[in-house]
């Protein structure tokens, strides 16, 4: 027998959304079903369905424990391969290993590729690692070592002390001080009290929530435990999207799972502290994430925010002393209970200590989740772990903070990825999507999406936000088809200063970011396509004609191969020629040249 | 509580809000979306005023904002007044054939260059939301504002006509712009898509309410109401009950 067997085998199937989309279930089965009851393997590889990876678009992923080797697209069929070679013969499956676009290799274990070198995982810990439904795995991983040691060790005033001084400021957007939040909370002599996580994470870019929720959901009812020992509290709720399905079956069967060891209900762990969750799905609309309009929804009302002069930690859900923290801030608080704040203070940087999840996506090529430090610089996302452009085209951009964040130039790349830097610069933390762009993105037309996202997903209540935003999206639709004006920049920049300071809620305070971002960085893409007619990144198609520049084609005929409407004619090793009027702009011919001789030309460029 | 509006002191009641006290000494503050005697609804944001805590300045709807001792406010600064304009402009753009929001953008000097307006609308309604208010208040519920962003609207459940309206009329009443359309001829009024007979004044004979309504009333405060009549007759037959009393005492 191979030494492969000396330490128990463990197959780790990832079974997170990403990957169940990509047919992991049945790589799943396919093991059980090779390896299984009747398998004559003498040591049964362990097959477990655990949360997100990470590296979502590489999926599914399957990790095999101990040795930590990883194997990156696994299909049904690779999976007779694995068993045969990796589990009988501790040989490895070459072809499935990721390929590290940094180190220009093949990497056996997945932590020691780029995209996990550089990563320290705190909210993240056990996501991968453990069977979400399997309690057991949380326990041996110290699963609610916190919650006993808050119990029996320290009285609520410490718990909040330790948060206050580690630093912790809330992951859902806003960065209010965590330990300051339960704090003022817990002064307020009126009950009951609540205690409310976030999960509705309506930004369509981030999934670190539901990753969280999915991957490790007894985290965040350890998290909330704790918080309600500390504030007083014995009821909680978990407001979670509604589309999340996997996460909302899995947080269900963790809290009935809690509940039987003993971890939720009256008497926790026999301390007489008595505490219950119960799931809220959530009403389906990016603006039920912001938390009067949250706490609105749980009570049955429709989800439109309030004004917050008064704040909710005094009075929140039925005007009563309520928390409400996000599903990352949750899976923060059981390390710094057992660690210490000290120890949490020491990782990231001043003000902003501990860690951040950002969902990396766009034109890198390496995508997926991502936990750094408080303080990483942007550059070192996007190339050390994002592994660099796609095909390293030229850079253009970086949006940050999801749907009303800002856009950030190639001059701002060394930016520290901590709350104040990013507002510094006019775009924000937020949710911790980061998208990156590349020169084939056009910026009105990143601005022009986004309002239009905003105008559809604003409740509605504020004549600013509402009637605000969608006359910003007339304007950049206006200027994206060429009827643009020069004045029309200036309107956009008063509306979008109006809109920020008038609306009520965080939705419209933020809501012109990317407009007024792409203006203040990218104002000459604006005046290209107002004053000369023109889109240059060939996106905005009433504003872009391609031609080919014959000094530079040398007839290869990949672009004609590729034309879906068989626009371009020429003969082999001479120059091609595009005919404007069959050409419907797709822009492949652009992509595929290998001798960038295809141009961008405006809309009344005459060739 | 001792509240500084635009350089004068004024003492406020716990509770109130920095519009109430400002209504409360005359102090001009526009809004569209108050009335009297509800709570503030922070829709219009016309009442934007800022407030000065400590040194930090910040922009508040003043009909939500609760007074504080010891802050200072200031109604009309040019940010603030610039603001204002600007909500009348994006509300001259929703509605830009109404009279009420054109005087109004005629007051504040506000214009709008053609090229952004779209003379084809017919929209009225600013979505200020008091009618719904006001029908909260009443105890029917019988429209709501539905939707969400640019397509929120008041509407009764699926734009039918209501089982629960019962045509009083108070939405229109409260309407800051007359957006809501209430008809009335040959003994009837339509609102709402719905149409419902009127019943008149057993005294003078005057048409003046919706059977619905007395019913409500009736129904709200648990009596039945024998006799029918219009304001003008209730108001006259109290004031000849009273004569009468009072020839009775001397
Ligand atoms: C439009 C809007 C959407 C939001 N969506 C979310 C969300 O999906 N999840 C979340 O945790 N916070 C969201 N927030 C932030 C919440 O209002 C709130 O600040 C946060 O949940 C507090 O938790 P934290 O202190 O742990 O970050 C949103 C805010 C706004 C204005
Ligand atoms: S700012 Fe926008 S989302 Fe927020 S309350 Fe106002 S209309 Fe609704």
């Amino acid at each position: 027998m191979n030494d492969i067997y000396d330490e128990k085998m463990e197959i780790l199937v990832c079974c997170g959304t990403g990957c169940l989309a990509n047919n992991s279930y049945r790589v799943y089965e396919r093991f059980k079903e090779i390896l299984g009851e009747e398998s004559e393997v003498a040591v049964k590889p362990l097959i477990k369905a655990t949360g997100c990876n990470g590296l979502c678009e590489k999926g599914p992923v399957v990790k095999i424990l101990p040795k930590e080797i990883a194997y990156f697209k696994v299909l049904p069929d690779d999976v007779d391969d694995i068993v045969e070679k990796t589990v009988l013969k501790g040989e490895i499956v070459d072809r499935l290993l990721y390929f590290d676009v940094n180190e220009r290799k093949r990497i056996v274990s997945h932590k020691d590729a780029s995209f996990y070198k550089h990563q320290h995982k705190i909210a993240l810990r056990n996501i991968g690692e453990i069977d979400p439904l399997c309690i057991g795995d949380y326990l041996k991983r110290d699963g609610y070592r916190a919650l006993a040691k808050a119990l029996f060790e320290m009285t609520p005033d410490q718990v909040i002390g330790e948060v206050e001084r580690s630093g912790l400021r809330g992951r859902g957007g806003a960065g209010f001080p965590t330990g300051r939040k339960w704090n003022i909370c817990s002064t307020y002599e009126s009950f009951p009290k609540y205690v409310v996580c976030n999960g509705d994470e309506g930004d369509p870019g981030a999934f670190m929530d539901r990753s969280i929720m999915e991957g490790d959901p007894h985290t965040v009812i350890e998290g909330m435990i704790i918080c309600g020992y500390a504030i007083g509290s014995n009821r909680g709720f978990l407001y979670i999207r509604d589309e999340y399905d996997l996460a909302l079956k899995n947080m269900q069967a963790a809290i009935d799972n809690a509940r039987e060891f003993g971890y939720l209900g009256s008497n926790i762990l026999e301390s007489s502290f008595e505490f219950d969750l119960e799931i809220v799905r959530g009403g389906g609309a990016f603006v039920c994430g912001e938390s009067s309009a949250l706490m609105a929804s749980i009570e049955g009302n429709i989800g439109e925010p309030r004004a917050k002069y008064i704040r909710s930690v005094e009075k929140g859900l039925w005007d009563k002393p309520t928390v409400l923290n996000n599903v990352e801030t949750w899976a923060n608080i059981p390390p710094i209970i057992i660690n210490g704040a000290e120890w949490f203070n020491k990782i990231g940087i001043e003000g902003n200590s501990g860690t951040k999840v950002f969902s990396l996506v766009g034109k890198v090529k390496n995508t997926g989740l991502v936990e750094v430090p408080m303080g990483t610089k942007l550059n070192e996302l996007v190339y050390q772990i994002g592994g660099g452009i796609i095909r390293d085209r030229p850079f253009k951009a970086v949006q940050t903070g999801g749907p009303s964040g800002g856009c950030i130039p190639k001059e701002y790349m060394d930016i520290s990825l901590d709350f104040e830097s990013l507002d510094k610069i006019g775009s924000m933390m937020g949710s911790g999507g980061v998208i990156v762009m590349d020169d084939t993105t056009c910026m009105v037309e990143v601005a022009r999406y986004y309002m239009e996202f905003l105008s559809e997903e604003s409740c509605g209540k504020c004549t600013t936000c509402r009637e605000g935003i969608n006359t910003m999206l007339k304007i950049l639709e206006n200027i994206t088809i060429g009827e643009g004006q020069l004045d029309d920049i200036d309107l956009l920049l008063q509306l979008g200063e109006t809109i920020k300071e008038a609306s009520l809620c965080a939705l419209g305070k933020t809501a012109p970011n990317p407009v007024l971002t792409t203006i203040r960085y990218f104002r000459h893409e604006y005046l290209e396509h107002i004053k000369e007619k023109r889109c240059s990144a060939g996106v905005c198609k009433d504003l872009t004609t391609y031609y080919i520049d014959s000094e530079l084609c040398t007839g290869c005929g990949l672009c004609s191969r590729r034309c879906p409407v068989a626009a371009i004619d020429g003969k082999l090793k001479e120059p091609h020629i595009i005919d404007r009027d069959i050409c419907t702009k797709c822009g492949n011919c652009f992509t595929v040249c290998p001798r960038n001789a295809v141009k961008v030309g405006g809309a009344n460029y005459e060739c | 509580m001792n509240v500084k509006i635009d350089g004068k002191y004024y003492s406020g009641n716990k509770g109130e809000t920095l519009l109430e006290l400002a209504r409360r000494n005359e102090i001009e503050i526009p809004s569209l979306c108050y009335k009297e005697g509800f709570e503030g609804l922070g829709r219009c944001r016309l009442c934007l005023v800022e407030v000065i805590e400590g040194n930090s300045t910040k922009t508040v709807s003043s009909c939500v904002y609760p007074i504080r001792d010891g802050i200072e406010v200031l109604t009309n600064t040019k940010n603030i007044v610039n603001m204002r304009k600007d909500i009348i402009f994006l509300l001259l753009l929703r509605t830009p054939n109404n009279g009420y929001i054109r005087k109004l953008a005629e007051e504040y000097g506000v214009k709008a260059p053609s090229r952004y307006l779209d003379m084809e609308r017919e929209e009225d309604c600013i979505l200020c939301g008091l009618c719904v208010k006001a029908c909260e208040k009443l105890g029917t519920n019988a429209i709501s504002l539905v939707n969400r962003g640019i397509t929120k609207k008041v509407s009764t459940p699926y734009d039918d006509a209501s089982k629960d309206c019962i045509g009083c009329g108070a939405c229109a009443e409260v309407c800051p712009t007359n957006a809501i359309s209430l008809v009335e001829q040959d003994g009837k009024r339509i609102i709402w898509n719905k149409t419902f007979d009127l019943i008149s004044c057993t005294r003078c004979g005057k048409c003046y309410s919706t059977e619905e309504v007395l019913h409500h009333i009736d129904e709200q405060l648990g009596v039945k109401t024998q006799e029918y009549l219009c304001e003008s007759c209730s108001r006259r037959l109290v004031g000849e009950k009273f004569k009468e009393a009072f020839q009775n005492l001397i």
